[in-house]
Protein backbone atom coordinates (compact mmCIF):
# COMPACT_ATOMS: atom_id res chain seq x y z
CA UNK A 1 0.00 0.00 0.00
CA UNK A 2 1.06 3.26 -0.70
CA UNK A 3 2.26 5.66 2.48
CA UNK A 4 -0.42 8.83 1.79
CA UNK A 5 1.39 10.40 5.20
CA UNK A 6 5.57 9.71 5.28
CA UNK A 7 7.33 11.60 8.01
CA UNK A 8 10.92 11.15 9.29
CA UNK A 9 13.28 12.36 11.68
CA UNK A 10 10.04 14.77 12.80
CA UNK A 11 10.61 16.92 16.07
CA UNK A 12 8.85 20.06 16.89
CA UNK A 13 10.28 22.44 19.85
CA UNK A 14 8.72 25.58 21.60
CA UNK A 15 11.45 27.12 22.54
CA UNK A 16 12.89 24.76 25.01
CA UNK A 17 9.98 22.60 25.50
CA UNK A 18 10.09 19.24 23.08
CA UNK A 19 6.51 18.83 21.82
CA UNK A 20 7.58 15.95 18.95
CA UNK A 21 10.57 13.93 19.33
CA UNK A 22 12.28 12.07 16.27
CA UNK A 23 8.67 10.69 14.91
CA UNK A 24 9.01 8.27 12.01
CA UNK A 25 6.09 6.82 10.78
CA UNK A 26 4.33 6.03 7.84
CA UNK A 27 0.38 5.92 7.26
CA UNK A 28 -1.00 4.33 4.22
CA UNK A 29 -4.05 5.36 2.09
CA UNK A 30 -7.30 4.33 3.68
CA UNK A 31 -5.70 3.90 7.19
CA UNK A 32 -7.78 5.07 10.13
CA UNK A 33 -5.21 6.12 12.90
CA UNK A 34 -6.61 7.40 16.13
CA UNK A 35 -4.10 9.96 18.10
CA UNK A 36 -4.46 9.34 22.09
CA UNK A 37 -2.19 10.95 24.49
CA UNK A 38 -2.94 13.41 28.22
CA UNK A 39 -3.51 17.13 27.29
CA UNK A 40 0.56 18.22 26.13
CA UNK A 41 1.33 15.36 24.28
CA UNK A 42 1.54 16.57 21.01
CA UNK A 43 -1.39 14.99 19.22
CA UNK A 44 -2.35 18.74 17.90
CA UNK A 45 1.02 19.79 17.22
CA UNK A 46 1.39 16.67 14.95
CA UNK A 47 -1.53 17.59 13.44
CA UNK A 48 -0.82 20.83 12.63
CA UNK A 49 3.03 19.62 11.33
CA UNK A 50 1.30 17.25 9.28
CA UNK A 51 -0.73 20.47 7.60
CA UNK A 52 2.38 22.62 7.21
CA UNK A 53 1.22 25.37 9.55
CA UNK A 54 4.26 25.42 12.03
CA UNK A 55 7.55 24.94 11.17
CA UNK A 56 9.49 21.59 12.04
CA UNK A 57 12.42 19.52 11.89
CA UNK A 58 13.07 16.28 9.76
CA UNK A 59 10.42 15.98 6.59
CA UNK A 60 6.65 15.03 6.19
CA UNK A 61 5.12 14.25 2.78
CA UNK A 62 1.17 14.14 2.49
CA UNK A 63 0.47 12.40 -0.78
CA UNK A 64 3.74 12.71 -2.14
CA UNK A 65 4.20 16.32 -1.78
CA UNK A 66 6.94 17.80 0.68
CA UNK A 67 4.53 19.56 3.76
CA UNK A 68 7.62 21.80 4.48
CA UNK A 69 8.63 23.56 1.27
CA UNK A 70 5.05 22.98 -0.57
CA UNK A 71 2.48 23.79 2.36
CA UNK A 72 -0.17 25.47 0.30
CA UNK A 73 -0.21 22.40 -1.79
CA UNK A 74 -0.15 19.76 0.83
CA UNK A 75 -3.05 21.22 2.42
CA UNK A 76 -5.36 20.83 -1.12
CA UNK A 77 -4.76 17.18 -0.71
CA UNK A 78 -5.81 17.55 2.93
CA UNK A 79 -9.42 18.02 4.92
CA UNK A 80 -9.49 19.40 8.45
CA UNK A 81 -11.78 19.37 11.30
CA UNK A 82 -10.48 21.29 13.93
CA UNK A 83 -11.68 20.98 18.10
CA UNK A 84 -13.69 24.48 18.28
CA UNK A 85 -15.65 25.20 15.33
CA UNK A 86 -15.39 28.68 14.41
CA UNK A 87 -17.58 31.67 14.77
CA UNK A 88 -17.38 33.28 11.04
CA UNK A 89 -19.51 36.03 11.03
CA UNK A 90 -21.41 35.17 7.90
CA UNK A 91 -24.40 32.61 6.32
CA UNK A 92 -24.21 29.21 5.57
CA UNK A 93 -24.50 30.13 1.36
CA UNK A 94 -21.82 33.01 1.89
CA UNK A 95 -19.38 30.71 3.91
CA UNK A 96 -20.07 27.89 1.12
CA UNK A 97 -18.67 30.73 -1.68
CA UNK A 98 -15.92 31.89 0.30
CA UNK A 99 -14.09 27.97 0.96
CA UNK A 100 -15.09 27.01 -2.34
CA UNK A 101 -12.84 29.75 -3.42
CA UNK A 102 -10.00 29.59 -1.00
CA UNK A 103 -9.98 25.15 -1.49
CA UNK A 104 -10.35 26.13 -5.16
CA UNK A 105 -13.12 23.65 -5.78
CA UNK A 106 -16.41 24.49 -6.95
CA UNK A 107 -19.05 25.62 -4.70
CA UNK A 108 -21.72 22.84 -6.23
CA UNK A 109 -18.87 20.24 -3.88
CA UNK A 110 -18.99 21.66 -0.63
CA UNK A 111 -23.27 21.94 -1.23
CA UNK A 112 -23.23 18.23 -2.48
CA UNK A 113 -21.32 17.35 0.88
CA UNK A 114 -23.61 19.63 3.15
CA UNK A 115 -27.13 17.71 1.33
CA UNK A 116 -25.08 14.52 2.00
CA UNK A 117 -24.63 15.37 6.09
CA UNK A 118 -28.61 16.17 6.21
CA UNK A 119 -27.83 20.57 5.75
CA UNK A 120 -29.23 20.92 2.32
CA UNK A 121 -28.27 24.30 1.15
CA UNK A 122 -31.90 25.42 -0.14
CA UNK A 123 -33.23 25.69 3.28
CA UNK A 124 -30.03 26.44 5.41
CA UNK A 125 -27.96 28.86 3.03
CA UNK A 126 -29.72 31.99 4.39
CA UNK A 127 -28.87 31.28 8.52
CA UNK A 128 -25.92 32.89 9.70
CA UNK A 129 -23.08 30.56 11.00
CA UNK A 130 -23.13 31.99 14.63
CA UNK A 131 -27.17 31.07 15.09
CA UNK A 132 -26.29 26.95 13.96
CA UNK A 133 -25.68 24.78 17.31
CA UNK A 134 -22.02 23.40 17.92
CA UNK A 135 -22.95 20.24 16.15
CA UNK A 136 -24.42 21.51 12.75
CA UNK A 137 -21.29 23.78 12.46
CA UNK A 138 -19.02 20.82 13.13
CA UNK A 139 -20.99 19.53 10.36
CA UNK A 140 -20.49 21.81 8.04
CA UNK A 141 -16.98 21.76 8.87
CA UNK A 142 -16.53 18.41 7.61
CA UNK A 143 -18.94 18.94 4.73
CA UNK A 144 -15.74 21.42 3.59
CA UNK A 145 -13.18 19.37 5.10
CA UNK A 146 -14.73 16.53 2.31
CA UNK A 147 -15.72 18.32 -0.57
CA UNK A 148 -13.22 18.00 -3.54
CA UNK A 149 -12.24 14.47 -1.98
CA UNK A 150 -8.90 14.97 -0.26
CA UNK A 151 -6.77 12.07 0.49
CA UNK A 152 -6.13 12.91 4.04
CA UNK A 153 -8.77 13.66 6.93
CA UNK A 154 -7.61 15.25 9.67
CA UNK A 155 -9.90 15.06 12.86
CA UNK A 156 -8.63 17.73 16.21
CA UNK A 157 -11.20 16.55 19.39
CA UNK A 158 -13.89 17.20 16.74
CA UNK A 159 -16.61 16.28 19.08
CA UNK A 160 -14.62 17.67 22.12
CA UNK A 161 -17.30 20.80 22.87
CA UNK A 162 -20.42 18.56 21.64
CA UNK A 163 -23.46 17.72 24.02
CA UNK A 164 -23.88 13.63 23.33
CA UNK A 165 -26.47 13.93 20.80
CA UNK A 166 -24.39 16.26 18.86
CA UNK A 167 -21.60 13.93 18.96
CA UNK A 168 -23.70 10.80 17.84
CA UNK A 169 -24.71 12.81 14.92
CA UNK A 170 -21.11 13.93 14.06
CA UNK A 171 -19.81 10.73 14.40
CA UNK A 172 -22.60 8.94 11.95
CA UNK A 173 -21.65 11.99 9.70
CA UNK A 174 -18.30 10.34 9.56
CA UNK A 175 -20.16 7.73 7.32
CA UNK A 176 -19.81 9.42 4.60
CA UNK A 177 -16.01 9.52 4.37
CA UNK A 178 -14.66 7.60 1.47
CA UNK A 179 -12.59 4.04 2.64
CA UNK A 180 -10.41 5.35 0.25
CA UNK A 181 -9.81 8.55 2.61
CA UNK A 182 -6.66 8.59 5.07
CA UNK A 183 -7.72 9.70 8.30
CA UNK A 184 -5.56 11.07 11.46
CA UNK A 185 -8.36 11.49 14.64
CA UNK A 186 -7.27 12.83 17.65
CA UNK A 187 -9.42 12.07 20.56
CA UNK A 188 -10.14 11.76 24.32
CA UNK A 189 -13.39 9.83 23.91
CA UNK A 190 -13.02 5.61 23.00
CA UNK A 191 -16.46 5.24 21.63
CA UNK A 192 -14.97 7.33 18.92
CA UNK A 193 -11.83 5.49 18.76
CA UNK A 194 -13.62 2.50 18.52
CA UNK A 195 -15.88 4.11 15.25
CA UNK A 196 -13.19 5.14 13.43
CA UNK A 197 -9.74 3.87 14.30
CA UNK A 198 -7.85 0.64 12.83
CA UNK A 199 -4.91 1.76 14.28
CA UNK A 200 -4.02 3.42 17.68
CA UNK A 201 -1.19 5.94 18.54
CA UNK A 202 -0.37 6.86 21.95
CA UNK A 203 1.77 10.34 22.34
CA UNK A 204 3.35 10.79 25.43
CA UNK A 205 6.31 13.73 25.81
CA UNK A 206 6.02 13.97 22.20
CA UNK A 207 7.34 10.47 21.97
CA UNK A 208 4.94 7.56 20.23
CA UNK A 209 4.78 5.01 22.95
CA UNK A 210 2.22 2.39 21.54
CA UNK A 211 1.21 1.45 17.86
CA UNK A 212 -0.98 -0.98 17.48
CA UNK A 213 -4.93 -1.66 17.25
CA UNK A 214 -7.72 -1.23 20.26
CA UNK A 215 -6.87 -4.69 21.40
CA UNK A 216 -3.56 -4.57 21.30
CA UNK A 217 -3.95 -1.34 23.86
CA UNK A 218 -6.51 -3.09 25.88
CA UNK A 219 -4.44 -5.93 26.77
CA UNK A 220 -0.92 -4.08 27.04
CA UNK A 221 -2.67 -1.93 29.54
CA UNK A 222 -4.40 -4.31 31.16
CA UNK A 223 -7.56 -2.63 31.91
CA UNK A 224 -10.19 -4.98 31.71
CA UNK A 225 -14.23 -4.00 31.63
CA UNK A 226 -16.70 -3.98 34.36
CA UNK A 227 -19.66 -6.52 34.61
CA UNK A 228 -22.69 -4.86 35.95
CA UNK A 229 -25.55 -6.92 37.82
CA UNK A 230 -28.62 -5.88 38.82
CA UNK A 231 -30.41 -7.90 41.67
CA UNK A 232 -32.92 -7.68 44.46
CA UNK A 233 -32.00 -5.64 47.42
CA UNK A 234 -31.96 -8.17 49.70
CA UNK A 235 -29.55 -10.14 47.62
CA UNK A 236 -26.94 -7.19 47.14
CA UNK A 237 -24.91 -8.09 49.70
CA UNK A 238 -24.36 -11.77 48.45
CA UNK A 239 -23.28 -10.38 45.00
CA UNK A 240 -20.99 -8.06 46.31
CA UNK A 241 -19.30 -10.90 48.78
CA UNK A 242 -18.98 -13.13 46.00
CA UNK A 243 -17.17 -9.90 43.71
CA UNK A 244 -14.85 -9.36 46.42
CA UNK A 245 -13.86 -13.02 46.71
CA UNK A 246 -13.15 -13.13 43.07
CA UNK A 247 -11.34 -9.62 42.49
CA UNK A 248 -10.78 -8.04 45.74
CA UNK A 249 -12.41 -5.08 47.16
CA UNK A 250 -10.83 -2.50 44.91
CA UNK A 251 -12.43 -4.10 42.09
CA UNK A 252 -15.70 -4.05 43.23
CA UNK A 253 -18.59 -0.96 43.45
CA UNK A 254 -22.21 -0.98 44.50
CA UNK A 255 -24.98 1.28 43.92
CA UNK A 256 -28.29 0.77 45.33
CA UNK A 257 -29.58 -2.42 43.74
CA UNK A 258 -26.48 -2.60 41.00
CA UNK A 259 -22.84 -4.15 41.53
CA UNK A 260 -19.42 -3.72 39.24
CA UNK A 261 -17.06 -5.51 39.06
CA UNK A 262 -14.21 -5.45 36.95
CA UNK A 263 -12.55 -8.53 35.46
CA UNK A 264 -10.82 -9.62 32.60
CA UNK A 265 -13.41 -11.82 29.68
CA UNK A 266 -13.31 -14.70 31.31
CA UNK A 267 -13.81 -13.67 34.53
CA UNK A 268 -16.70 -11.87 34.01
CA UNK A 269 -18.23 -15.38 32.25
CA UNK A 270 -17.19 -17.12 35.56
CA UNK A 271 -18.29 -14.87 37.49
CA UNK A 272 -21.78 -14.81 35.97
CA UNK A 273 -22.33 -18.54 35.82
CA UNK A 274 -20.90 -18.41 39.98
CA UNK A 275 -23.99 -16.47 40.58
CA UNK A 276 -26.07 -18.22 38.60
CA UNK A 277 -24.66 -21.84 40.48
CA UNK A 278 -25.61 -20.02 43.15
CA UNK A 279 -29.40 -19.32 42.89
CA UNK A 280 -28.94 -15.43 43.17
CA UNK A 281 -31.64 -13.67 40.96
CA UNK A 282 -30.55 -11.98 38.32
CA UNK A 283 -32.33 -9.29 36.81
CA UNK A 284 -30.20 -7.64 34.29
CA UNK A 285 -26.78 -7.44 33.47
CA UNK A 286 -24.17 -5.36 30.96
CA UNK A 287 -20.56 -4.81 30.36
CA UNK A 288 -19.32 -1.32 30.16
CA UNK A 289 -15.52 -0.62 28.91
CA UNK A 290 -13.16 1.64 30.66
CA UNK A 291 -12.19 4.81 29.98
CA UNK A 292 -9.91 5.28 27.44
CA UNK A 293 -8.28 7.75 30.09
CA UNK A 294 -8.22 4.42 32.31
CA UNK A 295 -6.86 2.48 29.27
CA UNK A 296 -4.15 5.47 28.82
CA UNK A 297 -3.35 5.29 32.23
CA UNK A 298 -3.30 1.79 32.72
CA UNK A 299 -1.13 1.48 30.00
CA UNK A 300 1.38 3.72 31.43
CA UNK A 301 1.20 2.49 34.71
CA UNK A 302 2.50 -0.81 32.87
CA UNK A 303 4.81 0.75 31.42
CA UNK A 304 6.24 2.49 34.91
CA UNK A 305 5.99 -1.15 36.32
CA UNK B 1 2.70 32.44 -5.62
CA UNK B 2 -0.22 34.69 -4.59
CA UNK B 3 -3.54 33.92 -6.35
CA UNK B 4 -5.72 36.84 -6.42
CA UNK B 5 -8.35 35.17 -6.55
CA UNK B 6 -8.12 33.90 -3.06
CA UNK B 7 -6.81 37.86 -2.07
CA UNK B 8 -9.80 38.69 -3.32
CA UNK B 9 -12.37 36.21 -1.39
CA UNK B 10 -10.48 37.49 1.67
CA UNK B 11 -10.31 41.30 1.03
CA UNK B 12 -14.62 40.87 0.24
CA UNK B 13 -15.35 38.79 3.64
CA UNK B 14 -13.41 41.26 5.12
CA UNK B 15 -14.93 44.52 3.56
CA UNK B 16 -18.48 42.80 4.38
CA UNK B 17 -17.26 42.57 7.87
CA UNK B 18 -16.66 45.67 8.28
CA UNK B 19 -19.18 47.73 6.50
CA UNK B 20 -21.63 45.00 8.82
CA UNK B 21 -19.92 46.50 12.04
CA UNK B 22 -21.90 48.73 13.87
CA UNK B 23 -18.82 50.85 15.54
CA UNK B 24 -17.62 51.11 11.29
CA UNK B 25 -20.83 52.59 10.28
CA UNK B 26 -21.15 54.92 13.39
CA UNK B 27 -18.05 56.58 13.09
CA UNK B 28 -18.01 56.68 9.07
CA UNK B 29 -21.27 58.49 9.49
CA UNK B 30 -20.00 60.85 12.12
CA UNK B 31 -16.97 61.69 9.62
CA UNK B 32 -19.47 62.16 6.38
CA UNK B 33 -21.50 64.32 9.03
CA UNK B 34 -18.39 65.88 10.39
CA UNK B 35 -16.61 66.28 6.99
CA UNK B 36 -20.09 68.04 5.52
CA UNK B 37 -20.43 70.32 7.99
CA UNK B 38 -17.25 71.93 8.13
CA UNK B 39 -17.03 72.24 4.22
CA UNK B 40 -20.56 74.52 4.69
CA UNK B 41 -19.30 76.72 7.45
CA UNK B 42 -15.65 77.21 6.03
CA UNK B 43 -17.37 78.11 2.40
CA UNK B 44 -20.32 80.55 3.89
CA UNK B 45 -17.19 82.39 5.18
CA UNK B 46 -15.39 81.97 2.17
CA UNK B 47 -17.80 84.34 0.62
CA UNK B 48 -16.67 87.05 3.13
CA UNK B 49 -13.03 86.27 3.34
CA UNK B 50 -11.83 84.58 -0.19
CA UNK B 51 -8.91 81.80 -0.22
CA UNK B 52 -8.57 82.23 3.76
CA UNK B 53 -11.78 80.42 3.70
CA UNK B 54 -11.02 77.56 1.22
CA UNK B 55 -8.06 77.50 4.18
CA UNK B 56 -10.62 77.22 6.80
CA UNK B 57 -12.59 74.37 5.11
CA UNK B 58 -9.17 73.05 4.79
CA UNK B 59 -8.01 73.70 8.61
CA UNK B 60 -11.43 71.96 9.65
CA UNK B 61 -10.93 69.37 7.44
CA UNK B 62 -7.36 68.29 8.75
CA UNK B 63 -7.99 68.68 12.16
CA UNK B 64 -11.16 66.40 11.68
CA UNK B 65 -8.68 63.44 9.93
CA UNK B 66 -6.44 64.38 13.07
CA UNK B 67 -8.63 63.20 15.39
CA UNK B 68 -10.45 60.75 13.28
CA UNK B 69 -8.77 59.31 10.45
CA UNK B 70 -6.34 57.30 13.38
CA UNK B 71 -9.18 55.89 15.02
CA UNK B 72 -11.19 54.79 12.48
CA UNK B 73 -8.26 53.51 11.04
CA UNK B 74 -6.99 51.15 14.07
CA UNK B 75 -10.46 50.06 15.25
CA UNK B 76 -11.06 47.91 12.21
CA UNK B 77 -7.37 47.03 12.59
CA UNK B 78 -6.41 46.14 15.80
CA UNK B 79 -9.60 43.50 15.57
CA UNK B 80 -8.81 41.97 12.57
CA UNK B 81 -6.46 39.57 13.51
CA UNK B 82 -6.72 39.23 17.27
CA UNK B 83 -10.82 38.95 17.03
CA UNK B 84 -10.40 35.89 14.19
CA UNK B 85 -7.57 34.27 16.74
CA UNK B 86 -10.30 34.93 19.55
CA UNK B 87 -12.87 32.64 18.02
CA UNK B 88 -10.57 30.15 16.49
CA UNK B 89 -11.23 31.04 12.67
CA UNK B 90 -7.49 32.36 11.81
CA UNK B 91 -6.62 28.87 13.00
CA UNK B 92 -8.89 27.95 10.72
CA UNK B 93 -8.21 29.61 7.96
CA UNK B 94 -4.34 29.08 8.06
CA UNK B 95 -5.44 25.27 7.79
CA UNK B 96 -6.92 25.88 3.92
CA UNK B 97 -4.90 25.41 0.98
CA UNK B 98 -3.84 28.93 1.20
CA UNK B 99 -0.06 30.97 1.91
CA UNK B 100 0.42 33.07 4.67
CA UNK B 101 0.93 35.64 2.71
CA UNK B 102 -2.58 35.32 0.99
CA UNK B 103 -4.16 35.46 4.93
CA UNK B 104 -1.74 38.52 5.64
CA UNK B 105 -2.51 40.47 2.02
CA UNK B 106 -5.88 39.66 1.97
CA UNK B 107 -6.30 40.90 5.62
CA UNK B 108 -4.43 43.76 4.87
CA UNK B 109 -6.18 45.24 1.52
CA UNK B 110 -9.43 44.60 3.32
CA UNK B 111 -9.12 46.74 6.45
CA UNK B 112 -7.38 49.22 4.10
CA UNK B 113 -10.13 49.40 1.42
CA UNK B 114 -12.64 49.37 4.14
CA UNK B 115 -11.12 52.27 5.90
CA UNK B 116 -10.69 53.75 2.36
CA UNK B 117 -14.30 53.77 0.91
CA UNK B 118 -15.24 55.33 4.69
CA UNK B 119 -12.42 58.08 4.32
CA UNK B 120 -13.15 58.46 0.08
CA UNK B 121 -16.96 58.65 0.86
CA UNK B 122 -16.33 61.42 4.10
CA UNK B 123 -14.40 63.20 2.30
CA UNK B 124 -15.23 62.83 -1.37
CA UNK B 125 -18.85 64.23 -0.36
CA UNK B 126 -17.39 67.20 1.75
CA UNK B 127 -14.87 67.87 -0.98
CA UNK B 128 -17.68 67.62 -4.08
CA UNK B 129 -18.93 70.36 -2.18
CA UNK B 130 -16.21 72.22 -1.79
CA UNK B 131 -14.67 72.34 -4.89
CA UNK B 132 -18.16 73.02 -6.69
CA UNK B 133 -17.92 76.08 -4.96
CA UNK B 134 -14.92 77.29 -6.12
CA UNK B 135 -12.21 75.92 -4.02
CA UNK B 136 -9.13 74.20 -5.79
CA UNK B 137 -9.47 70.58 -6.41
CA UNK B 138 -5.90 70.24 -6.26
CA UNK B 139 -6.33 71.06 -2.88
CA UNK B 140 -8.67 68.61 -1.95
CA UNK B 141 -7.13 66.24 -3.64
CA UNK B 142 -3.73 66.44 -1.71
CA UNK B 143 -5.73 66.42 1.74
CA UNK B 144 -7.74 63.11 0.21
CA UNK B 145 -4.30 61.66 -0.91
CA UNK B 146 -2.61 62.11 2.26
CA UNK B 147 -5.49 61.03 4.61
CA UNK B 148 -5.56 57.76 2.99
CA UNK B 149 -1.61 58.11 3.52
CA UNK B 150 -2.49 58.52 7.35
CA UNK B 151 -4.79 55.80 7.61
CA UNK B 152 -2.86 53.34 5.91
CA UNK B 153 -0.11 54.06 8.38
CA UNK B 154 -2.46 53.41 11.15
CA UNK B 155 -4.07 50.42 9.51
CA UNK B 156 -0.12 49.00 9.30
CA UNK B 157 0.12 50.17 12.87
CA UNK B 158 -3.05 48.70 14.02
CA UNK B 159 -2.12 45.32 12.08
CA UNK B 160 1.11 44.84 14.04
CA UNK B 161 -0.57 45.66 17.31
CA UNK B 162 -3.61 42.97 16.41
CA UNK B 163 -0.79 40.60 15.73
CA UNK B 164 1.34 41.14 18.89
CA UNK B 165 -2.00 40.84 21.21
CA UNK B 166 -2.73 37.86 22.97
CA UNK B 167 -6.50 38.85 23.12
CA UNK B 168 -9.02 41.61 21.23
CA UNK B 169 -8.94 43.63 23.85
CA UNK B 170 -5.45 44.00 24.21
CA UNK B 171 -5.02 44.70 20.67
CA UNK B 172 -7.67 47.49 21.05
CA UNK B 173 -6.16 49.43 24.05
CA UNK B 174 -2.80 49.20 22.29
CA UNK B 175 -4.20 50.98 19.53
CA UNK B 176 -6.08 53.58 21.70
CA UNK B 177 -2.98 54.53 23.54
CA UNK B 178 -1.17 54.47 19.81
CA UNK B 179 -3.59 57.08 19.18
CA UNK B 180 -3.35 59.17 22.47
CA UNK B 181 0.54 59.25 22.58
CA UNK B 182 0.57 60.31 18.66
CA UNK B 183 -2.24 63.26 19.13
CA UNK B 184 -0.45 63.80 22.71
CA UNK B 185 2.92 63.92 20.91
CA UNK B 186 1.86 66.39 17.86
CA UNK B 187 1.77 70.43 18.33
CA UNK B 188 0.97 70.26 22.32
CA UNK B 189 3.85 67.88 22.71
CA UNK B 190 6.33 70.07 20.50
CA UNK B 191 5.62 72.96 22.39
CA UNK B 192 5.89 71.12 25.56
CA UNK B 193 9.66 70.22 24.89
CA UNK B 194 10.34 73.03 23.80
CA UNK B 195 9.28 75.48 27.17
CA UNK B 196 10.06 72.19 29.06
CA UNK B 197 13.86 71.59 27.61
CA UNK B 198 14.61 73.61 24.87
CA UNK B 199 15.21 70.71 22.39
CA UNK B 200 17.72 71.33 19.28
CA UNK B 201 15.76 72.08 16.19
CA UNK B 202 16.69 69.05 14.25
CA UNK B 203 14.83 67.24 17.38
CA UNK B 204 12.17 68.85 17.38
CA UNK B 205 11.97 68.45 13.67
CA UNK B 206 12.64 64.74 13.62
CA UNK B 207 9.74 64.51 16.53
CA UNK B 208 7.13 66.31 14.10
CA UNK B 209 7.91 64.24 11.06
CA UNK B 210 8.16 60.80 12.78
CA UNK B 211 5.00 61.28 14.16
CA UNK B 212 2.45 59.86 11.74
CA UNK B 213 -0.14 62.65 12.46
CA UNK B 214 2.20 65.63 12.78
CA UNK B 215 3.28 64.45 9.42
CA UNK B 216 0.08 64.23 7.73
CA UNK B 217 -0.87 68.02 9.48
CA UNK B 218 2.56 69.31 8.36
CA UNK B 219 1.91 68.26 4.65
CA UNK B 220 -1.55 69.42 4.27
CA UNK B 221 -0.51 72.94 5.70
CA UNK B 222 2.88 73.34 3.44
CA UNK B 223 0.54 72.66 0.50
CA UNK B 224 -2.15 74.87 1.47
CA UNK B 225 -0.35 77.41 2.87
CA UNK B 226 2.92 78.63 0.94
CA UNK B 227 4.85 80.60 3.62
CA UNK B 228 4.46 78.23 6.13
CA UNK B 229 2.95 80.86 8.47
CA UNK B 230 -0.28 78.69 9.87
CA UNK B 231 2.84 76.48 10.80
CA UNK B 232 4.35 79.18 13.32
CA UNK B 233 7.80 80.26 13.17
CA UNK B 234 9.47 76.53 13.29
CA UNK B 235 7.24 75.86 10.24
CA UNK B 236 8.08 78.87 8.60
CA UNK B 237 11.81 78.45 9.08
CA UNK B 238 11.63 74.30 7.27
CA UNK B 239 9.71 76.04 4.84
CA UNK B 240 12.52 78.60 3.67
CA UNK B 241 15.39 75.87 4.09
CA UNK B 242 13.29 73.07 2.41
CA UNK B 243 10.45 74.60 0.86
CA UNK B 244 7.16 73.18 0.46
CA UNK B 245 7.86 70.76 -2.20
CA UNK B 246 10.48 69.80 0.55
CA UNK B 247 8.16 69.50 3.49
CA UNK B 248 5.32 67.74 1.43
CA UNK B 249 8.36 64.92 0.35
CA UNK B 250 9.43 64.60 3.50
CA UNK B 251 5.64 64.21 5.42
CA UNK B 252 4.97 61.44 2.25
CA UNK B 253 8.31 59.69 3.06
CA UNK B 254 7.34 59.74 6.93
CA UNK B 255 3.95 58.32 6.13
CA UNK B 256 4.96 55.69 3.60
CA UNK B 257 7.75 54.91 6.37
CA UNK B 258 5.10 54.80 9.01
CA UNK B 259 3.28 52.41 6.68
CA UNK B 260 5.88 50.33 5.25
CA UNK B 261 8.14 49.47 8.86
CA UNK B 262 4.90 48.15 10.75
CA UNK B 263 3.65 46.31 7.81
CA UNK B 264 6.92 44.62 7.29
CA UNK B 265 7.15 44.01 11.34
CA UNK B 266 3.42 42.27 11.24
CA UNK B 267 4.15 39.87 8.57
CA UNK B 268 7.29 38.90 10.01
CA UNK B 269 5.21 38.23 13.26
CA UNK B 270 2.19 36.61 11.29
CA UNK B 271 3.67 33.17 10.69
CA UNK B 272 4.19 33.12 14.45
CA UNK B 273 1.72 29.99 16.41
CA UNK B 274 1.13 32.89 18.53
CA UNK B 275 -0.22 35.06 15.92
CA UNK B 276 -2.63 32.70 14.39
CA UNK B 277 -3.40 29.80 17.17
CA UNK B 278 -6.25 30.64 19.94
CA UNK B 279 -4.94 27.74 22.12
Amino acid sequence: MAAMIQARGLSKRFGSRTVLSDLNFSVERGQRLALLGLNGAGKTTLLRCVMGVLSFEGSIEVDGVDVASAGKQARSHIGYVPQRPPLFQMTLATMVEFFSTLRGIPSAAIAERLEALGLPLAETGEQDLRELSGGMLQKVLLAVALAGDPPVLLLDEPTASLDPRARGEFMRALREVSPETTVLLASHRLDEVEMVADRIWILHDGVRVFDGTLDDLRAKAGADRWLWVRTHEQQRDVVRDQFVRKAGEHAVVANGTQVAVQLSAAGRAEALAQLQRSGVPIEDFWVVGPSLEEIVQGFFTGEDS
Amino acid sequence: MIRASVVWGLVRRELGESLRSRWFVLYSGIFLVGALALTMFGLSSSEIYGYRGFAKVMAGLVHLALLFVPLMALFPATAAIAGEREIGSLEYLVSQPISFSELFWGKWLGVSLAVWLSLLLGFGLAGAVAVFNGTPWQLIATLLALTLLLAEAFVAIGLLCSILARTRARATSAGLVVWIVTIGLGTLGIMGAMLRWGLPRFVLTFWAFANPVEAFRLGVIASLDSDGSLLGPVGSAWMSSLGAGGVITLCLVFLVLWTLVPTALAWWQFRRPQAWSAV
